[in-house]
């Protein structure tokens, strides 16, 4: 994988017009992002209330189609489809944004010690990132999974541990061209040790790209949960999205009309989420480098 | 070009010696009762004489040194051993999964790269107008959709609601087909399964040709070729789609892998009886030797799949074969 598949697209002269159009639809994108993102994280915050039964709670008859006491109707042990949706955002988000701060802190760690030390350390670091990008991403994933167990916190891990790679790449490259600007050189001229420069002038530029491909993390973490809670491999305490989908497989409820009230609307919040953080992640890349 | 090769090929033989390393390691180190987890066998339910017999089999009585370097024999002598759960031979199990993984994959990705490539083209020829917006904004949508709840929902709809596909398995059981009947059969079996794998894989192929045509259209030649009067098809065609076309080519091997791997939810959805089934039957069936030999079969495909693209990349690009 030496050859970059995604070269950065050098600006082509263009005319004015689509000079204009296209910066205000990635911004118009970011705060529709935006907007999802933060309308899933009220409903996750204000769930209790929102909720109309608890989601735990066997508060009807098994397998009952939508009505006005259960609007997304039961699953098959007669808890409220809806209210396990509106809960189910707990579980998705915090894996999504927890699984994503792990990355990310690995991935700056990475990023910044191969860039900053280009020559040994950043070889042998840059290599170990190719090899964990070229292994079988989801086999591994779920091999991991598996060995660990079920729960919430070896979920977070499994998916951070396998996704800092991308977002460390990023920030080395750009830790590479910050460490031979004048104000680092200034400062190691000076006498500053590595830590300073590093923590004074180098880690606070890299912030928004940073910050970028966390948003970007979120946004796979968040798909990622929910294909290891579908494969069950979720913890069985906390019902997330992806484990409402796990059980409409098992109970076959696809097979049956229920898969429009039990099926369709955990995906479309899973794909709601992920989109939202995808979003934002798109108009902050398209700032730091246009590709519109 | 031979020296980045041969680097290339160095890089390889590393993932494939950390892929080994971690199947040995990884149920060595978990808590638990290492047996269980190498066996694959409820430990629980055994007898001591029973566990001490199958401890002598496995190995584990010898120092670790020495079970690592027997694992590595059994590897690379191609000996993946016994499921001891359903006491087959794991070769052969692998055997009949992999043509199944490599008929979705390999279909769903032709589909998916012509798809792209033609979608991509466009959309960067037409840069910043409204069907390149639109395009690379469904494209970006389609990335975040879950895999899994694509392919419940097109059984929902074309197996169930319409009754036009069949929706599980890879043939229908105890047919007695033969010939073109078979072929039709696996065929209509296999279109739900691989119109999800091509869904997911338009973004990647089309996002990867709109970025490499970009780059090219703001190259110098193709200034050159514009201001000598060539037509904007012999612009498009003769010069851009040429030079574009080796990103992508590296790309689809690299989606390739992925897609592979991504069969282990499909083939779940869709009960189809490839490696991802496999790999899922095992993890749920604890069946640790299984999914320890598919996940080394994946970990090959991917390695192949990438020197592949290795090998394409100076065909397709001239560039490439200096130095």
């Amino acid at each position: 994988m030496s050859v970059d598949v995604r070269p950065a697209a050098t600006a082509p002269s263009e005319p004015k017009e689509r000079k204009r159009k296209a910066p205000r639809l990635a911004n118009r994108l970011g705060i529709l992002g935006g907007a999802m993102v933060a309308s899933l994280l009220f409903m996750a915050i204000a769930a209790p209330w929102l909720a109309p039964y608890d989601p735990a709670e066997r508060v009807g008859l098994p397998f009952q189609s939508p009505s006005s006491e259960h609007l997304l109707g039961t699953n098959d042990v007669g808890q409220d489809l809806l209210s396990e949706l509106i809960f189910g955002a707990r579980v998705s988000l915090t894996v999504g944004i927890v699984a994503a701060v792990v990355a990310l802190i690995l991935g700056t760690t990475v990023g910044v010690l191969a860039g900053y030390y280009p020559k040994r350390l950043g070889r042998i670091l840059m290599q170990g990132v190719d090899v964990l990008l070229i292994l079988p991403f989801l086999p591994l994933l779920i091999v991991l999974a598996a060995y660990l167990g079920r729960s919430l916190l070896n979920t977070i891990v499994v998916i951070g541990v396998l996704i800092w790679a991308g977002p460390s790449r990023v920030i080395r490259s750009q830790v590479l061209s910050l460490r031979s600007r004048e104000y680092v050189l200034a400062a190691r001229t000076m006498g500053a040790p590595d830590r300073w420069a590093i923590l004074r002038h180098v880690l606070p530029r890299t912030a928004l790209l940073a910050t970028g491909a966390f948003v970007r993390a979120v946004s796979t973490a968040i798909l990622l949960e929910a294909a290891l809670s579908f494969l069950g491999l979720g913890d069985p305490l906390q019902k997330s999205w992806g484990s409402i989908l796990f059980w409409a497989q098992a109970r076959g409820a696809f097979l049956t009309p229920a898969w429009k009230w039990w099926v369709l609307p955990p995906g479309l919040m899973i794909m709601a989420a992920s989109l939202g953080f995808a979003l934002i992640a798109f108009a902050m890349e398209e700032r730091i480098n246009p590709r519109l | 070009m031979l020296r980045r090769g041969l680097r290339n090929v160095n890089r390889y033989l590393l993932v494939f010696a950390i892929a080994v390393s971690l199947n040995f390691f990884l149920p060595r180190l978990m808590p638990g009762n290492p047996l269980a987890l190498i066996a694959g066998v409820d430990v629980g339910l055994m007898t001591p004489a029973e566990r001490a017999e199958l401890m002598e089999q496995v190995g584990l009585n010898e120092p670790l040194l020495a079970q690592f370097f027997d694992y590595w024999k059994s590897v690379l002598t191609f000996d993946l051993g016994y499921s001891y759960r359903s006491g087959r031979s794991i070769a052969e199990m692998i055997g009949e999964r992999l043509p199944w993984t490599l008929l979705i994959t390999v279909g769903s990705l032709m589909i998916a790269s012509v798809v792209g490539i033609i979608l991509g083209g466009f959309s960067a020829w037409r840069r910043g107008k409204k069907t390149d917006l639109s395009l690379l904004t469904s494209m970006i949508s389609l990335q975040s959709l879950p895999s899994f709840w694509l392919g419940m929902l097109l059984i929902s709809i074309f197996a169930v609601q319409l009754g036009w596909l069949p929706s599980f398995g890879a043939e229908t059981p105890a047919s007695g087909y033969v010939g073109w009947e078979r072929v039709r059969d696996i065929l209509e079996h296999a279109i739900l399964p691989i119109i999800t794998l091509t869904i997911l894989s338009i973004p990647g192929a089309y996002l990867t040709m709109r970025y490499a045509m970009l780059e090219v259209l703001g190259s110098d030649f193709i200034r050159t070729a514009r201001s000598k009067g060539a037509s904007e098809r012999r612009v498009l065609f003769g010069h851009v789609a040429r030079n574009a076309i080796a990103p992508v080519v590296t790309f689809l091997a690299i989606r390739f892998a992925f897609a592979f791997g991504g069969s282990v939810i499909i083939e779940t959805v869709f009960s189809y009886p490839g490696l991802g089934r496999l790999i899922f039957e095992s993890v749920s069936g604890r069946d640790y030797p299984v999914m320890q030999a598919a996940f080394l079969v994946f970990t090959v495909a991917v390695l192949v799949a990438n020197l592949f693209a290795d090998m394409m990349y100076p065909i397709l690009d001239p560039r490439m074969r200096v130095r």
